[in-house]
């Protein structure tokens, strides 16, 4: 089994090499139509995000190994009831909000006649999105 | 629903991080246990009652009810 460390290594090296990759291939094509002119730029930026993410991860570890104190109140926090009903909480309030802005964004593309194609995406969005409310609310229901 | 969990530490003179620790919570939810802001779990209440050696009645009780009457 790999460990922690040992993919946020993997991230790095795999986010390390998408940068390179997407340079390399910007700098070595001229594509200027298609999938091929934003793949290079996609490329850079899932790059940097994973190589980010995984040096931000490695430097974390380290210090939590250096100060087993520290790894403790980090786990304590990570396993807090409080925490964990703060951030449901908080996610049932910005899910509330979401709707409304969902509602009044679709209304407002609605009036001023941005394309068929977009308000349609936006409505079958929203409605997913309602619809998927209602299915974990009924599948709950059942279980607790 | 009320609770005496600052005054059971402070007998017993236990800081507020020791006991987060020993029952494997944040400082701030032994805060605001203490200060009635949060009111736990059932399986924290269990836990609390087990850290003090205390029926969970003589921590903690709703508005009404007085402590271990």
């Amino acid at each position: 089994m790999v460990n922690k460390k040992g993919i946020s290594i993997m991230l790095v090296i795999l986010g390390i090499l998408l940068l390179f990759g997407g340079l390399a291939l910007f700098l070595l094509t001229n594509s200027s139509n298609g999938i091929l002119s934003a793949l290079p730029f996609i490329m850079i930026g899932v790059g940097c995000g994973l190589s980010g993410q995984g040096i931000g991860e490695l430097i974390q570890h380290q210090r939590l190994a250096k100060s087993p104190q520290l790894a403790k109140q980090q786990a304590n926090e990570r396993g807090d009831e409080r925490n964990a009903a703060i951030t449901y909480q908080a996610k049932a309030k910005a899910f509330d909000l979401m709707v409304y802005i969902f509602a009044a964004l679709l209304l407002s593309f609605a009036l001023f006649g941005v394309s068929a194609a977009a308000t349609l995406s936006l409505a079958v969005a929203y409605l997913l999105v309602i619809g998927s409310r209602i299915w974990f609310a009924v599948k709950l229901n059942r279980e607790m | 629903m009320k609770n005496r969990l600052e005054a059971l530490r402070k007998q017993r003179g236990i800081r507020q991080e020791e006991l987060a620790d020993a029952l494997s919570i944040s400082r701030q939810t032994v805060s605001s246990l203490e200060n009635g802001r949060y009111n736990p779990s059932i399986l924290l209440a269990f836990k609390l009652a087990r850290y003090f050696h205390l029926p969970i009645e003589e921590i903690f009780s709703d508005e009404e009810e007085n402590y271990g009457e």
